[in-house]
């Protein structure tokens, strides 16, 4: 017979974020690498007419076909680099890809006392981070593409 | 882009009618319907429409003015993909899903959909079996797809 043991289990909280700092047209955002299904060349995106704002074409990635997020047009920046990259997220409603500036992104873990909410509204964030003067939002991945936020 | 080829009567290029007028092909008028007006892409229209899909949907009618038919696509109902759920809008009513075509993809438009104006009731869409698939742009002339 199975028993549990003595005293009530729980689980600890982690003390830090791991995060993946990335940018779109300049601008520096960041996301958590749980929420990161990968990142790869950007191809070209085939669009699709409608009227969801912001989701507005797909991508195939070989045998894959992911709806895009156009993160840059939310924040009204120009790509920047000729080899963009392709950021595919882990949505609630299934995967979207993303594409981002051609600065290879890169991997920080931050100490959950760093993080404070975010001040703007312009993308859906967790919260935020200070890079020196520069408050980097940490994208709340399941809210992209779902209206206002 | 796609239509289903159980909705396609033929294909008809610019020496077979003149664009102006509707074709009348056995007797049988078909409207012409404007896709990149309907598809809300009048405004960036950059190429030169020298085909037309003849469709027919029940009673209803249409030619659709194209830039190029590439052939026909045999594909298995598995292989059309469902639109993906991101995308929330009116879009949905438009397409019937999403086709891998060449290296690329070719979205599967919703007969119906198209041929609304023509229509005076709803037609049901629904296929069974084999999906029958006229591509309208990518490479390839004529191809199965295996299932």
């Amino acid at each position: 017979m199975l028993r549990t043991a003595g005293h009530a289990q729980h689980r600890e909280m982690p003390r830090s974020w791991h995060l993946l700092v990335f940018s779109v047209g300049g601008r520096r955002l960041a996301v958590r690498t749980l929420e990161v299904g990968g990142i790869s060349q950007w191809r070209e995106s085939i669009p699709v007419s409608g009227g969801t704002p912001f989701v507005s074409a797909v991508v195939r990635l070989n045998q894959t076909v992911l709806p895009v997020f156009d993160l840059a047009g939310v924040l009204q920046r120009t790509m920047q680099g000729n080899s963009l990259l392709c950021l595919r997220v882990k949505h609630s409603l299934g995967d979207m890809a993303i594409c981002i500036d051609e600065e290879i992104p890169i991997l920080q873990t931050l100490d959950l006392s760093m993080i404070q909410p975010y001040r703007d509204n312009d993308v859906p964030a967790e919260g935020s981070y200070a890079h020196g003067q520069e408050e980097v939002p940490i994208l709340a991945v399941s809210r992209l593409g779902m209206g206002s936020w | 882009m796609a239509f289903e080829a159980e909705h396609s009567q033929g294909v008809l290029t610019s020496q077979d009618w003149e664009f102006l007028h509707p074709p009348v092909v056995k007797g049988v008028p078909y409207p012409v319907v404007d896709l990149a007006v309907r598809l809300n892409l009048g405004g960036a229209r950059q190429w030169d429409e020298t085909e037309g899909v003849l469709l027919a949907n029940g009673k209803c009618r249409g030619c659709v003015r194209v830039q190029k038919v590439h052939g026909i696509l045999e594909a298995c109902r598995s292989q059309v993909l469902p639109l993906p759920a991101q995308f929330r809008g009116p879009e949905r009513g438009w397409y019937r899903g999403m086709i891998l075509f060449d290296h690329s993809v070719a979205l599967v438009l919703n007969t119906a959909w198209v041929l609304e104006e023509q229509l005076e009731g709803k037609a049901s869409t629904e296929s069974q079996g084999t999906e029958f698939v006229v591509a309208l742009q990518g490479t390839m002339q004529s191809k199965n797809q295996a299932c």
